[in-house]
This record gives structure tokens, sequence and C-alpha cells, in this order.
């Protein structure tokens, strides 16, 4: 059976509303998002509600848990200080739009979804906050995902779509102790898994405009990256009248956030 | 020159034994730096007159370099030197009674200098931690997953991991290894190979038992304080 994760709306309202009808198109009825409902975007009340009323299992991601918690990350959320100072207006915005009812449901959120052996995370089974970058130390990546006991790690977070593929791993060890002089060398055989980034809805950042979301059939392990194009003017606009800052808007009709790409790929957040 | 590291844990509050390290490192060649790598008290006796001795060294004494352990952490979270936090870990595995045997054993005037340690050191390419980056807590040993062992490392970009929280002696050596991905996004498909480096996780032990770290040779000696083992006989290439 097919079903759709998607993640990182950002309070884009057309954005979400494109993606969702692209998924009942084709039947799909089983959805799961991967937090990252607000920030950003100009309509966070609009597209939580969208959420709360078609009932989609959601996970916390790392907006919607600032929003509850205040702002405590650590440096990796922001590769810049205007980066970051954007990121605190847009904060502070979306604190002051959403209403408390739907603040309640952003903290009602759990940090995890698990379904058999897929895990459903916004950035990694550690912190809301990492980023599992498609390049990052192929050795940790597959740690997180073993160490959480899941075959199929499916996150957001990098707004960048993709599947990777975790395979014919080997550590090779050698052991010395007080104990014993004599060397106890041994392989570990490690296991196949895959990573599932579904990239962003509301916020693309892989080079298109178009929202990206991903569908998995749990029969056949089958995983396909999907483009849906929406109204971005539509969104753009809405920025700029809701006063949030324009480069929101310039990024957002590029697909790209050239000044704010991760750039350390093996930095593990320390939030 | 030889120039070796004396790697300490576990101590809580036990001048008698660090006296006994002591006296050993004077009798040792080439040691050049004293780490202590936390746990300097515990809930079991009076730790003030070892952190007298640790904060002012005697005469002829090597100097040592302090970090804070788990026994630290819990001490300065239930004095409430971590923010919200408490002693939660202790209460929860040691009960009430743990906790508050741990306050009784250090006297406050004590706390700001504990509160001043640091977490770890990075020397040359070695991590010297109480646990790991990931937590002060963080117990690894030689059963601990290799993949784990390599995660830790990775995270700190070190080639050699200096851990005591297990109070375990060990060296356990990534060897070799290696593992294949596959990336495929909206531009297409690559393919990746990626080899374990040759890096090691040392548990260092924990009160009488010590480690020594030859730093040009990469030879780890484990010791027990007040015994008559020549460093040569435990050394591990």
């Amino acid at each position: 059976m097919n079903h759709a994760i998607i993640s990182c709306l950002h309070a884009n309202l057309p954005a979400a509303e494109a993606v969702l009808n692209d998924i009942d198109r084709q039947g799909i009825d089983t959805i799961t998002c991967l937090g990252d409902l607000v920030g950003y975007g100009p309509q966070p009340n609009e597209v939580v509600e969208l959420i709360r009323n078609r009932d989609i299992a959601t996970c916390q991601g790392c907006w919607d848990e600032d929003i509850i918690d205040g702002l405590n990350a650590c440096e990796c959320s922001y590769p810049s200080q205007l980066a970051e100072r954007r990121g605190h207006l847009a904060h502070q915005w979306t604190d002051d739009q959403l209403t408390d009812e739907n603040k309640s449901f952003l903290a009602s959120l759990p940090t995890s979804l698990r379904r058999d052996r897929l895990l459903f995370v916004h950035g990694s089974p550690n912190s809301q906050h990492e980023y599992l970058l498609p390049d990052m130390d192929a050795f940790a990546a597959l740690e997180r995902v073993e160490t959480a006991g899941a075959d199929i790690l499916f996150c957001g977070h990098t707004h960048q779509p993709y599947i990777r593929e975790l395979r014919d791993g080997s550590i090779r060890v050698r052991l010395q102790n007080a104990d014993h002089d004599c060397d106890q060398g041994e392989e570990l055989t490690l296991p196949m898994r895959k990573i599932v980034n579904a990239g962003s809805v509301g916020e693309p950042r892989h080079g298109s405009t178009n929202a990206t979301y991903v569908i998995h059939n749990d029969a056949t392990d089958e995983i396909e990256i999907k483009e849906v194009p929406y109204d971005v003017g539509r969104t753009c606009q809405a920025i700029v009248e809701a006063g949030l800052p324009k480069v929101f808007a310039w990024r957002l009709s590029h697909g790209f956030e050239f000044a704010e790409q991760a750039e350390d790929a093996s930095h593990v957040c320390e939030r | 020159m030889i120039e070796r590291w004396a790697l300490v844990s576990g101590l809580r509050g036990d001048l008698e034994t660090y006296d006994l390290i002591q006296r050993d490192l004077k009798k040792t060649r080439g040691v050049t730096a004293l780490f202590v790598l936390g746990d300097l008290v515990g809930p079991e006796r009076n730790c003030d007159a070892l952190l007298d001795r640790l904060k002012n060294p005697h005469r002829g004494d090597l100097k040592p370099d302090c970090i804070y352990g788990w026994w630290e952490e819990q001490l300065l979270a239930e004095r409430g030197f971590r923010g919200e936090r408490k002693a939660d870990a202790l209460r929860l595995s040691q009960g009430e009674d743990a906790v508050s045997a741990l306050l009784n054993t250090v006297n406050p005037s004590h706390l700001t200098w504990l509160a001043s340690l640091q977490f770890g050191f990075i020397e040359l390419d070695c991590a010297l931690i109480h646990g790991s980056s990931s937590d002060v807590g963080d117990n690894l040993t030689s059963e601990t997953s290799p993949l784990i062992l390599l995660d830790r490392l990775t995270r700190l970009n070190v080639n050699r991991l200096f851990t005591a929280r297990s109070t375990k002696q060990f060296h356990l050596e990534l060897t070799g290894g290696g593992i294949n991905s596959q990336v495929k996004d909206l531009n297409g498909k690559r393919e990746q190979q990626q080899e374990v480096p040759k890096r090691s996780v040392i548990g260092i032990g924990a009160g009488l038992n010590y480690t020594l770290y030859d730093v040009g040779s990469d030879k780890t000696h484990f010791l027990t304080a007040g015994s008559k083992t020549n460093p040569k006989g435990k050394g591990f290439a």
C-alpha cells in the first residue's frame, strides 16, 4: 500500500493544499507529516488547521518545538547571524499570530512516529534540529537509523528530498584489555538501511520552486520523490503583505536559499 | 624523549588512592601530564580533602588537569548549577538516599570550582572525556557496538577517544571495513564508498586502575596503583 510523507510545510497554505490535492488524486489515504507546520510563511494558523482537520499523523518539527519551548537551538540552526536575526523575527511574528488552540496542538505533537520498522522524525532520532544531509558521514547516518531500531528512517528538515541506501557495510575491530594481552579481532557486518528525506512542501531548497514529498510502498519498499507546482506568487505576495522579511519571498521564488545552506555536513546538533 | 600522559578517573573522594597514583607517577619515566577524567566526587566518603589536593597540589605532585564526570554532573544539577535540571539520573538509578549522601560529601565551597571544570579536552588528535561527546553519562565499553563507537569518534573528529564512564580498562581499535551508499535525488543517482578510518576508543579504568598513554608510540598501558607491574609489560600498540 502506498503512503505519503510530507514535511516542512512552513505556513505556506497554497503549497500545502496543492500537495494534499496531489496525494488525494492518487487515492492515497495514509499521510504522515514530519513537522515544521509553521515558520517563515504567512499562514501558520491556516496550515495547522488544515493538518488538524484532516487528522494527519504528525510529529513535531524544530519550528513547532521552538514556538512552544522558546529558542534554544545550538548554532547549527542558522548558518549566519543575518539568517539568525531573520529567523528570530519570523519566530516572533509566528508566535504572535498563532492561536492558543493551535499552539496547544503543536505542543501535543510527538517527536517521532513509528510503524513497524518505519520511523518518522523531523530532523533525526536525536533531535528535531539535527540535519541528516544526503552526503553526511555514511557510518554516522547508519548509526542514526540502526540505533533507533528502524529499517527505514523518514526525515525532513534539510528541505532537500533524497533517498539514501546504506549497504555492504562492515567494521573490523581489535580488542585489547587489561586481562587479555592477545588480540581479539572480529568483523561486524552492518545491516542495509535507508534514509528517506521528504524535502519540503512549503519552502523547497532543492533548486526548484516546486513543493516536494515522497510516496513509499510498504509492500515493495519502492520510494518515489514527487514534485508539485503551486502558486508561488500567491505565497510570496502574502509574505510581503504580512510584513515578514522580503528575502523569504525571494528565496521561495528561486527554490534555493543561497546564503543559508548548512555547510558542515558532519555537524551534529548539540542542542 | 618519551612523553606520557597519565589518565585517571573515578577517585570519588578517595585521597589515599590519588596519593598512591601520584607516588607511582613519580617513579614512572616520562609522564608529562595527568588528566583526571571526572568522578572526583562520589557518595561513599567525604570528598573535601581530595578536592583540596586537586586544587592545591602538594610539592612534587604532577599537576592534575581535571574535567567533570557523571557524579559531578549530578551534584551540580542538584545544587542548581544546571538550570532547571536536578540529579534525576542519580535519583532514578539509586534513589533519594544516594542524592542526599552525595550532597553531604562535598562542602559547598567547592561547587564553584567544580562548576568551572570543562566537559573534556582535545589534545593532539585525542579526545579526553568522561563519557563521550554525546553525554557525560555515555557508558562506552568494549561491548558497545562499533557503529556507535565510530559515531562518537566522528562527532569529535578525533582518532582516539579516552573515556572513563564504564570504569573498565580496554583499548578497542577500529582496524578496517567500509560502507557503500547510494543517494538518489531529483538530479539522479550517485554512489559513494567510505572506508573505516583507523581509530580507537580507550577505557581508562577507575580508582586504583589507571592508564598511561605514550604519545609518541601510541601505546597504552593499563596499570593498578601500588602494584609493581612494569608499564612495558602491558603496552598495547
